[in-house]
């Protein structure tokens, strides 16, 4: 066992140690580590910005007289602050609207394409799918599965007659999904839990190499 | 009185059901930290996702470049971490030329550990200035910028107009590696390490509209929902959870190992895997026995 000189390896360790102390019982150590975390990343991130963005996008330029109509930019932006003074916060729709229209137009068809037309072509059952038995399988049960789950989400008729069963099947479909999704999430928790052994016991406790 | 001494005593499966969860938590503590002091040898065999991730990178055009997205932050780094590490790996030992960047501010500190780390390893071993990583020439750190739309569109057109200093602070335009990639026609493929699904907003925008080739590296929570782009072919390759970053990690290791490059290097992901197995054997005891525990008691009552 090796213990690291590293003070800052320290400070992880011990904030860790305080999180990980919620496992028994809420306490002073976990809530003092928990808003050290939110302020410490929120910190970064405002001083990132600053540092990285509107110091060399925005104040910069301007300060040398050049892209003046930034400004006109950065004011519409500064209205989102204008929803700490209640007279006119009404303003903020303005940067908001902005920022709505600009985003959904520009993802608006590509989301359509990527999500939905692609996915609907890879479930169309083609002949190059049987070119060995096993994918053609898989092509054949993916395309039940489609049909089965969306038919469960059908609400606009009652289940009876051929709806019955199809919707049926559709439920363990969605049932095998949700235990696919569970397994792995079991896994995912494990894995940070791990990462976060593999600091204390390697990077600070010096007992893995 | 007989009768109430009677319904005090309880079965082991009542005890069982009744069982402080801290006690649950204590013996995963232990299932998981044992193994990883005394570990027992598991070797990650790559699935086919994994393989063809890896098999296409290995064998893309060596004049387009690998492009890592690091889209996570330190919450979800032991999981994805050892990704970046594994591709950065693969791509500097095939002399790929790597782009990296980062869609979180929060990803910004663990691309340039990653990229530290695995630069270190070549550098100690070179023997020349050739044979040594360098930033500008091998790859290039363009950092972070906002908004991500115009990011990710304007990286098509053309990168140093999106990036005109990376994240060292050189000038993009006057790095030598520029001259080689200007933009998406310049990149193989673009892999999206996300605890997010920051990899469909990659199809949506880089692969709808330039045709970007798109592989995804991602938590084992998302991996469920992200079979579907695997299936439909917009995702090239995946590597789910911490099982697929040390199943990359061995086709690398053996990789290396065919290039005399034996040196030693620290893969997490497969350091982790008895961890997780044995935490995988326990948790799926707990499950049965809990079942067991519920309908045993269950009858008993009725």
């Amino acid at each position: 066992m090796s213990l690291s000189p590293d003070p800052w390896v320290w400070i992880a360790a011990i904030l860790t140690l305080a999180v990980f102390s919620f496992l028994y019982r809420e306490n002073p150590f976990y809530r003092a580590a928990e808003h050290l975390f939110v302020g410490v990343s929120n910190g970064y991130f405002i001083t990132f910005t600053w540092h990285r963005i509107l110091v060399p996008s925005l104040i910069d330029p301007v300060g040398h007289g050049q892209k003046l109509w930034l400004i006109a930019v950065a004011f519409v932006g500064a209205l989102y602050f204008t929803r700490f003074i209640p007279k006119i916060s009404w303003l903020v729709r303005i940067p908001i609207a902005i920022f709505l229209g600009y985003g959904s137009g520009m993802s608006l068809l590509r989301s359509i394409e990527a999500g939905i037309i692609e996915q609907v072509k890879a479930t169309v059952v083609t002949r190059a799918m049987f070119a060995n038995w096993q994918t053609g399988l898989w092509a054949i049960i993916i395309l039940i599965g489609v049909i089965c789950t969306v038919t469960y989400f059908f609400f606009s008729a009652e289940r009876k007659g051929v709806l019955k069963p199809v919707s049926y099947a559709g439920i363990v479909f969605v049932m095998v999904g949700f235990g696919a999704s569970f397994g792995y999430t079991v896994m995912a928790r494990i894995s940070l839990f791990i990462g976060r052994l593999q600091f204390l016991l390697g990077d600070w406790l010096g007992l893995i190499r | 009185m007989a009768a109430q001494s009677g319904a005090k005593r309880h079965t082991f499966w009542e005890i069982l059901q009744r069982i402080d969860r801290r006690w649950i938590y204590l013996v995963v503590w232990l299932v998981v930290m044992v193994p990883l002091i005394k570990p027992f040898p598991v070797k990650p065999v790559a699935s086919p996702p994994v393989q063809q991730m890896f098999n296409y990178i290995d064998t893309m055009p060596e004049d387009k470049a690998l492009l890592i997205s690091v889209d996570y932050s330190p919450d979800t780094q032991a999981e994805l971490h050892p990704m970046t590490i594994a591709l950065l790996r693969h791509a500097f030992a095939t002399r790929r030329r790597v782009g990296l960047v980062a869609t979180y501010v929060y990803g910004l500190g663990l691309a340039e550990d990653a990229l530290r780390e695995v630069k270190r390893e070549f550098d100690s071993v070179a023997t020349s200035h050739e044979d040594s990583i360098i930033s500008g020439e091998d790859f290039v750190f363009w950092g972070w910028t906002t908004p991500l739309l115009t990011m990710m569109l304007g990286m098509g057109e053309k990168i140093t107009n999106v990036f005109p200093v990376d994240y060292y602070g050189a000038r993009t335009e006057s790095l030598p590696m520029t001259r080689h990639v200007k933009n998406y026609n310049d990149v193989g493929i673009l892999v999206s390490i996300a605890g997010s699904s920051m990899p469909i907003s990659w199809v949506a925008y880089a692969q709808t509209q330039f045709g970007l080739r798109i592989g995804c590296g991602t938590t084992a929570v998302s991996a469920a929902d992200f079979y579907t782009y695997l299936n439909s072919g917009q995702f090239t390759g995946m590597l789910a959870g911490m099982r697929g970053a040390a199943e990359y990690e061995e086709l690398v290791r053996e990789k290396m190992a065919q290039m005399d490059m034996n040196w030693h290097v620290r893969n997490r992901g497969t350091e982790a895997m008895s961890s997780q197995t044995a935490a995988h054997i326990a948790i799926i005891l707990f499950i049965i026995v809990g079942n067991i525990g519920y309908f045993a008691t269950r009858r008993r009552k009725s």
